[in-house]
C-alpha cells in the first residue's frame, strides 16, 4: 500500500528503549491512537526491540528495577493491564508492530523469538510510513 | 434509550478509551452506550475520542465524582 494515500490519520512511533516506562507509554499511545480511529505503526529499535520478544516483561530502570512487581500491582489496581496484555490489545485494535532489521542482527534475535504478527523493516520503509503520517513520535 | 452500559470506574487512562472502543465495535449503528468513569482525564478524553471517531456524544454529566457519557454509535 502506498503510505501517502488518503485514509485514516496515521501515527508513526519509534520505540528505542525497553524499560517499563517506555514500554507502557508505547502501548498506551498505541492503543489510544487506534481507539481514536488512527492507523498506528510502532517501530521497535535498539533496546526497544526487546519489547517484541515473546512474553517479555519489561522492568523499571536503574535503582527502581526491584520495585517493578510492586509497580505493576499498583497499575493493575488502577485498571491498567500488564504490558503483554496491552500488546495483545494493541494487536486486536489493529496496531502494527515492526522490528528494526539491523537491531535484530545486532541483538542476535530471530523471527521466532518475537511475538506473532511482527514485520521486519529497515529504516527506509519506516521513514516512508512516517512521511505519510500526521503524527511522528520517538519514545526513547 | 440507553442500549448498553459500560462501567470504567477504577480505570485510569488509557483503559476507558480502550474499553469504549472495544464495546462500541460490538454495537449496532444508532445504538446508545452509556459510560461511567472516575478518571478525571476521561472528562476531556471521551469527548476527544467521540469527535475523532465521529460517534455522537449526546450527553455528559458529573455526579459524585463520576463522569457519565452517553454516546450514539455512528
Amino acid at each position: 500500500m502506498d503510505s501517502n494515500e488518503v485514509g485514516p490519520e496515521k501515527v508513526a512511533i519509534v520505540v528505542s528503549e525497553g524499560s517499563y516506562d517506555k514500554a507502557m507509554a508505547s502501548v498506551f499511545l498505541g492503543s489510544t491512537a487506534a481507539g481514536l480511529g488512527m492507523d498506528v505503526h510502532l517501530f521497535f529499535t535498539f533496546f526497544g526491540l526487546d519489547l517484541l520478544k515473546k512474553n517479555k516483561r519489561p522492568k523499571l530502570k536503574g535503582m527502581f528495577r526491584p520495585f517493578t512487581g510492586m509497580f505493576e500491582k499498583k497499575m493493575k489496581g488502577i485498571g491498567v493491564e500488564s504490558f503483554q496484555v496491552m500488546m495483545d490489545t494493541c494487536s486486536e485494535m489493529g496496531v502494527k508492530f515492526y522490528a528494526c532489521s539491523t537491531s535484530m542482527e545486532a541483538m542476535g534475535l530471530k523471527m521466532e523469538d518475537l511475538r506473532d504478527g511482527v514485520d521486519i523493516l529497515g529504516a527506509s520503509k519506516f521513514l516512508d510510513i512516517a512521511a505519510g503520517s500526521n503524527i511522528q513520535l520517538f519514545i526513547g | 434509550m440507553v442500549d448498553v452500559k459500560l462501567d470504567c470506574k477504577g480505570m485510569m487512562c488509557p483503559m476507558p478509551i480502550v474499553h469504549i472502543t472495544k464495546k462500541i465495535k460490538t454495537m449496532e449503528p444508532g445504538s446508545v452506550l452509556e459510560v461511567v468513569a472516575d478518571d478525571v482525564g476521561s472528562k476531556e478524553d471521551v469527548p476527544a475520542w467521540a469527535s475523532r471517531t465521529g460517534n455522537e456524544l449526546m450527553e455528559t454529566r458529573e455526579e459524585n465524582g463520576n463522569y457519565y457519557f452517553v454516546i450514539k454509535k455512528k
